[in-house]
């Protein structure tokens, strides 16, 4: 059967708890644009037990058809009865992109299902558009349009590949989380709901769940957060570190210190970033009352983004921030705190 | 030329050895090992007037040259690195630019109490971001009134906390020099227990453990506009010219370690017996002793030739340089060649070399790094 069968953009919603994961809201903002581009619709597929009622959800974010599969055995996130109800829609409904979330569980269920339905995938991505494959066209060889491009980090983010899959269908991706952007919600949208139940008879791959432990981390590796607020000697106090710990709150982040603060006793040495501390690599590093002695710099200056909160405009800091605010972070710190907060609840 | 020491330095030198044998000795190794700074010591060495030994009788000094001082340092460096240090930075660091750059009013109000001992002495010009490199300093010092507004912090501060007076180099401003932008650096008294000021983290090092090195912290900390020593801008120049003397100091530091080592290892290999006769009769023995003997007596000369240069000369930068680059290296391997001959035992805390192996080290790197010393001296030729 031929590639052209295929048709529409399918995301997978992830529900955890007969809860929609942010994710599923993201997929569906970018599958808007990617739909709009090859002038199709957008289909969000639903899989769990007793979850029909998330469906109009769906739709308010987005969604123009919600394909249901709902059973019993899909009552957790399990490999194979997930693996099986995706791959049993894709070929039934002939997807000609379908996109999951690079969560834990679309990471083990997206490889799964396109080696059940013999296509390729690009794991991780952070951009999809719609283009030419090649990109520039190569004599003697057919160029391709309307084809998904997927733009990955490879090799720990130090190259950017991007992917095509040119003869197979559907053209899978999964797609890292925090990258896209949700449309604002549209009230009452309802969307074509059609439910679908392959059948599921257990077999020896399936996973029998002895047990769902939700931990409550509080003691965190500062090396794994992906924004770090890091204070030095100018908070000034250990309890104006509650200041960095709201802003740390309101943006999802860790909290971590330099060399100063350990010693003063105000932290412990684990939170410590710099030569003799943790080496740290954040997507978003805060340096608020920190000098930037090259002591603290060395365990720092790999952060993708760096910003910087000092009264001294001189402070060495500011030579490898890549946004400086010369100011008293007593007033600043709060101030950003509330405008983070306000901008999450605009965009909720 | 006149090699030999006169009746006066020869007296001094015993006192020092006898009171190095009898107070300092004892507790080299303790002090070592507690990493705790030998106050007792420095009460013992202030009654005996080892604290203000080349200064001027009427601002309550010994009234001795720079060679007595010197000798002093040595002889307590020959029994412990870290008493010798104490003494050193004191005298060479705090005191003496007080007397070469300090008004008559400061020099009454800060000599007679550090010269007496009653009160310690510290100097900090190193910061995180400037070490070799001291016209990177960051610590700011602003003219408000009639106060100076000091901000920043030094780091690696001998006797920190424990000393009372700290000369302290801040930056007051940024000067157009030849079309450059430059700091403009400037010296200061800064008292202990002025409020602003204040003491971070203690180092945790590898020799001269009982020495305290703290870091100085200055938050908001205001001193009187008289505490401005010598003039503005003339900051660098009195740091540059503080730490030449500061280099004769430590190289006489340097120079007590290597004998220290080298007498100490003189009686081990007698004692010690292997195949039937004592190691000293093996004559790779006799020759590391030739060759350690030999450097030490060329490092000495240099080492007291820097003290007479500053007794007689303006300038002495290169004689110290070159005292203190030698000296550094040679006591680096006197004592670890001193190890070697110990053999195993020479590797056990219970013996005194590896701790002098551990302390010399430190010689080839503060008050100006050995490489230092080799820009100064090279400099020096190649104009």
């Amino acid at each position: 059967m031929g590639l052209e069968e295929y048709k529409g953009v399918y995301i997978f919603a992830q529900q955890v708890d007969n809860k929609l994961s942010n994710i599923a809201f993201e997929l569906l903002g970018k599958a808007r644009d990617l739909a709009k581009d090859l002038d199709t619709d957008v289909t969000a597929v639903l899989i769990g037990c007793d979850v029909k009622g998330l469906a109009d959800e769906l739709a308010a974010y987005g969604a123009d058809k919600v394909i249901v599969v709902d059973d019993p055995q899909l009552k957790e996130y399990r490999t194979e009865p997930y693996a099986h109800a995706l791959s049993s829609v894709i070929n039934k409904y002939k997807p000609e992109i379908m996109l999951v979330g690079a969560t834990a569980i679309g990471r083990d269920l997206g490889p799964r299902v396109s080696a059940r339905v013999a296509t390729g995938l690009t794991a991780d991505c952070t951009k999809l558009d719609i283009g030419d494959f090649p990109l520039t066209p190569v004599p003697g060889k057919e160029q391709k349009h309307n084809q998904l491009l997927m733009t990955r980090p490879a090799f720990g983010g130090n190259t950017i590949a991007t992917i095509a899959c040119p003869n197979h269908r559907p053209q899978m991706a999964t797609v890292r989380p925090g990258v896209m952007q949700a449309i604002a919600k549209i009230p009452g949208a309802k969307a074509v709901v059609e439910e679908y139940n392959p059948g599921f008879e257990p077999n020896n791959n399936y996973v029998e769940i002895m047990d769902v432990v939700k931990s409550v981390v509080d003691t965190v590796d500062i090396m794994d957060a992906k924004i770090l607020v890091s204070g030095g000697r100018g908070v000034g106090s250990p309890e104006n570190f509650k200041i960095l710990e709201d802003l740390a709150k309101a943006i999802g982040g860790e909290v971590s210190c330099s060399r100063a603060v350990v010693d003063a006793g105000w932290k412990p040495k684990d939170l410590q970033v710099g030569q003799t501390g943790k080496t740290v690599r954040p997507n978003v590093y805060f340096a608020i009352g920190i000098s930037g002695a090259i002591q603290h710099v060395a365990g720092m200056e790999e952060s993708d983004v760096i910003i910087a909160i000092n009264k001294d405009d001189t402070a060495p800091i500011f030579e490898v921030a890549d946004y400086g605010i010369v100011g008293d972070l007593n007033k600043i710190v709060p101030e950003l705190t509330k405008q983070i907060i306000a901008a999450k609840e605009a965009k909720i | 030329m006149d090699f030999s020491l006169s009746k006066k330095h020869l007296m001094a030198q015993s006192l020092f050895r006898s009171f190095a044998e009898n107070e300092v000795k004892p507790l080299a190794q303790e002090v070592d090992e507690t990493e705790e700074f030998p106050k007792a010591t420095v009460e013992k060495m202030a009654k005996s007037g080892f604290l203000g030994i080349p200064v001027p009788k009427e601002y309550g000094g010994q009234g001795c040259d720079p060679l007595t001082y010197v000798m002093c340092v040595e002889e307590l460096a020959k029994v412990c690195g870290t008493t010798a240090v104490i003494v050193s930075a004191h005298t060479s660091l705090c005191i003496d630019p007080i007397m070469t750059y300090g008004t008559e009013e400061q020099k009454q109000k800060y000599v007679p109490d550090l010269a007496s001992g009653r009160k310690l002495g510290a100097f900090g010009l190193t910061e995180p971001g400037a070490g070799t490199d001291a016209q990177g300093q960051q610590t700011k010092a602003v003219l408000d009134g009639d106060e100076w507004v000091l901000n920043g912090s030094k780091c690696f501060i001998t006797n920190g906390k424990q000393a009372d007076v700290y000369i302290i180099i801040a930056v007051t401003g940024i000067v157009e020099k030849r079309g450059r932008k430059m700091k403009e650096i400037s010296a200061f008294i800064v008292e202990k227990g002025t409020p602003g000021f204040s003491f971070g983290t203690k180092e945790k090092k590898m020799g001269i453990r009982g020495s305290s090195t703290y870091e100085l912290i200055f938050t908001d900390c205001r001193i009187p506009k008289e505490n401005l020593l010598g003039q503005q801008g003339k900051g660098f120049n009195i740091a540059m010219h503080t730490l030449d003397g500061g280099r004769i100091g430590i190289a006489a530091q340097a120079l007590g370690l290597a004998e220290g080592a080298l007498e100490t290892t003189i009686k081990y290999v007698k004692e010690r017996k292997q195949f039937g006769r004592s190691i000293a009769q093996f004559q790779n023995t006799q020759f590391q002793l030739a060759d350690m003997a030999t450097k030490v007596e060329a490092a000495k000369m240099l080492v007291y030739r820097a003290a007479m240069a500053k007794a007689t000369q303006k300038t002495y930068s290169v004689e110290a340089a070159m005292a203190k680059l030698y000296a550094a290296e040679v006591a680096m391997e006197v004592t670890t060649k001193a190890v070697q001959l110990h053999g195993g035992y020479g590797y056990i805390r219970e013996y005194d070399v590896e701790r002098m192996m551990r302390d010399a080290k430190i010689t080839e790197i503060y008050e100006g790094t050995s490489e230092v010393q080799r820009m100064v001296i090279s400099g020096n030729i190649l104009k």
